[in-house]
């Protein structure tokens, strides 16, 4: 092994890898593109429609409410919703979103509660549209308040204190910093995308630098070059990894940048003290996960050009590379699933124990003993692979298979 | 006299293989049960080539040719037998064996398609280990005698298949090594590029003793570079020795071709097409004799024609080597290979 032929090597492929186009556009332009495209469309997306739903004040229609005034008044107290009056096709209307829920009274409901008489109030709402799921919010929270003054004012009539009917509050506080709000819900997806790209960032060159070569017909010129067949494959897999890299590099900072964006964009539109989706990163994990994903980039370089390499032409080397992407995503999604958590045994398991191990690191947790695991279990993955396309390398009937 | 260059004894390289079935069933088979079989690509081939001389290695397509170049170049590990070549065996001293060789394949280029010519010529550089003076001088005669000057700054997929091959041969020759490898290196040339290429390999091996070892399909290749040739097929050797002998021993054919003074002096030719001599017309004024020159001599024909024709010109002509050759693929002409 010479580091000098290696470096040679790789000199060679570097710039002939960024003298064609195919390579640059799946380095580059997937995450430059997809990342902005995806945070801001899907950021924009919710925030639109949930301000849009807050916005809107939804109908809410009283059926049988013409002897009970007061439940009525009320209702129509709360101007989080409208009150309309009620006809006798309700559930149609609800179901026609002419109206968003539909309060059902029982007959003579004031005259029975002033005796405490139980009884029953039904609301009708189409499950699954958000703003009827939001009119019922507002009318169940509109039909509890009455509920406790009305208690209130039977007990005292009785000579009883009214706080004995509610005798405590619960107060909600959240304590959670924003960071560790955003580590858990954009933690798990942002080693995913990472991952992901790292792969596809490879896979184009790794064809290129192998069965592509064999279509060519270069590779035979290579082989009569005075450099080993080692530093050749170990230059090339450099070349591999540093497209892998630089994919999952500027995947990162295009993640950075259009957070940053999508963050005052939508803090402008969610103009309320408590916007939906917390946009709040910590770029020490963003390293962290970084670092935990470069033996995984080894690894994936290394796997790709070993297998591309028995290929005899780009189309092959394509077959054969496309069902690695769903078998490097299904462990990197079976780590976004809830349950799945870091132990010693899902440490082992590559992908899915990065995935897990970025999730924590984006949360703002550090648990060493297993990122050293992870790390190291992963090194010793690359380099099992990097052996295995270099053994591929050496053999006369991979290179030459008729 | 000096150790020959090459030395190869007994050079086999065997290729598994399998049947394929044909059809549907067939292909479905073919993924389970394979019917391997061994293939001689090259069977036994010995030869020796001497320090300075252009040799031509010919056979038709799946002869043995391109494997046996792999393996002297040190890409194939041969199954059975030896090879020397500069005092080093190919295959296992490869790394420092190949910086004492150049080789060109004809269909492919070593240099970096969409970059310019220079580039390339400076990465070899640094593998070869060339000094930047030599570099400069190597340059600097290629140019004298190629003529590469002009588009060294040219990105390799814009130049013709002829100053590519310029540039491959430059490429080839960059670290001067005393033997050179070329497998079809005039293929799809125009003529005058052929000649250039031709002219450039004399050159080489006039000024630098450079040996030439060269696969091609191109008989005229032979004719204008080499003076002795090995023709391979099926993985043996049919012949080696000189074109010259090979000529003498399987060509029978002469062909004499007149031009008369008018038409009535052609018409006097045929009496002379009798025990076995064939007269054809090429045109109105001009007629060619063919004949079995072992069986008919041709001095004797000319005179007794001279005697009777008025003959403005002729020419004597043998049978293309083409035809020679078509004859020893097709197993008509049987050759014995010298000990």
């Amino acid at each position: 092994m010479s580091l000098r032929d290696i470096g040679v090597v790789y000199h060679k492929e570097l710039i002939d890898s960024l003298r064609d186009r195919r390579t640059v556009i799946s380095m580059t332009v997937v995450p430059l593109l997809l990342f902005p495209a995806l945070t801001l469309g899907m950021g924009l997306l919710g925030a639109t429609l949930m301000s849009r739903a807050k916005g809107e004040v939804p109908l809410v229609m009283v059926v049988g409410g013409e002897d009970s005034p007061r439940v009525v008044e009320a209702l129509k107290r709360n101007k989080k919703i409208e009150v309309v009056p009620g006809s006798a096709d309700f559930e149609d209307q609800v179901s026609n979103k002419t109206v968003r829920a539909a309060i059902i009274l029982p007959k003579g409901f004031d005259a029975a509660a002033e005796h405490g008489d139980a009884q029953t109030v039904g609301v009708d709402y189409y499950e699954g549209d958000i703003k009827s799921e939001l009119a019922l919010d507002t009318a169940e929270t509109s039909l509890k308040d009455y509920r406790v003054t009305l208690a209130k004012q039977l007990v005292s009539e009785r000579g009883v204190p009214g706080n004995l009917v509610e005798p405590f509050k619960v107060e909600k506080t959240n304590v959670a910093p924003p960071e560790k709000v955003a580590g858990s819900t954009l933690g798990g997806l942002i080693p995913y995308f990472v991952i992901i790209l790292s792969l596809t960032g490879a896979m184009y060159p790794a064809m290129d630098l192998t069965a592509g070569e064999k279509e060519r017909g270069t590779m035979e010129t290579i082989l009569t070059s005075p450099v080993s067949r080692t530093d050749l494959v170990l230059g090339k897999f450099f070349m591999v990894l540093t497209a892998s890299l630089a994919t999952a590099l500027l995947s990162l900072t295009s993640m950075a940048v259009s957070f940053f964006l999508a963050r005052n964009m939508i803090d402008k539109l969610v103009s309320e003290d408590n916007p939906t989706v917390h946009y709040a990163i910590d770029p020490v994990g963003i390293l962290a996960v970084l670092l935990m994903v470069l033996p995984l980039s080894v690894l994936f370089a290394a796997t790709l050009l070993a297998i591309a390499l028995f290929a005899k032409s780009f189309r092959e080397a394509q077959t054969y590379l496309s069902p690695l992407t769903v078998i490097v995503i299904m462990p990197a999604v079976a780590a976004l699933l809830p349950g799945v958590e870091l132990n010693t045994r899902t440490a082992l398991i590559p992908i899915l124990s990065t995935t897990l191990v970025g999730k924590e690191l984006m949360a703002g947790n550090h648990p060493w003993g297993f990122i050293m695991l992870i790390f190291l279990s992963s090194c010793v993955y690359a380099s099992l692979a990097i052996a295995a396309a270099v053994t591929m390398f050496n053999r006369e009937s991979v290179l030459f298979r008729a | 006299m000096a150790e020959p260059l090459i030395q190869v004894r007994e050079l086999s390289k065997h290729f598994r293989t399998y049947h394929r079935r044909e059809g549907i069933w067939g292909g479905l088979q073919n993924l389970f049960v394979r019917d391997y079989k061994t293939i001689a690509a090259v069977d036994r081939v010995s030869f020796t080539i001497d320090r300075g001389e252009m040799v031509g290695y010919i056979g038709p397509n799946g002869a043995g040719k391109s494997t046996s170049i792999k393996m002297l170049t040190g890409i194939l590990v041969p199954t059975s037998g030896e090879a020397v070549v500069n005092g080093f065996v190919p295959y296992r001293q490869r790394r420092r064996y190949v910086k004492t060789i150049g080789v060109v394949f004809g269909q492919r280029t070593q240099l970096w398609w969409d970059i310019a010519v220079i580039e390339s010529f400076k990465l070899l550089r640094r593998i070869y280990d060339v000094s930047q003076s030599d570099f400069d001088a190597r340059m600097e005669l290629f140019n004298s005698i190629l003529g590469i000057k002009d588009y060294l700054n040219t990105p390799v997929r814009k130049l013709s298949l002829g100053e590519r091959m310029r540039c491959d041969l430059a490429a080839a020759l960059l670290h001067n090594p005393p033997l050179l490898f070329l497998d079809e290196p005039t293929i799809g040339l125009d003529v005058v590029a052929k000649h250039h290429i031709r002219e450039f390999l004399r050159e080489i091996n006039r000024e630098f003793h450079t040996t030439v070892l060269l696969t091609t399909h191109g008989m005229d290749d032979i004719e204008e570079l080499c003076r002795r040739i090995l023709i391979i097929d099926h993985g043996k050797v049919l012949f080696d020795g000189e074109l010259r002998e090979l000529k003498q021993r399987l060509l029978r054919t002469k062909q004499i071709k007149f031009v008369v003074k008018d038409r009535a002096d052609g018409e006097g030719l045929s009496r002379f097409a009798v025990n076995g001599v064939e007269l054809q017309p090429v045109d109105e004024l001009t007629y060619r004799f063919r004949f079995d020159r072992t069986k008919v001599s041709a001095a004797d024909l000319i005179r007794q024609i001279l005697a009777s024709v008025e003959v403005r010109d002729l020419l004597i002509e043998d049978e293309p080597i083409e035809e020679v050759i078509k004859r020893i693929y097709a197993g008509e002409a049987t050759l014995e290979v010298p000990a």
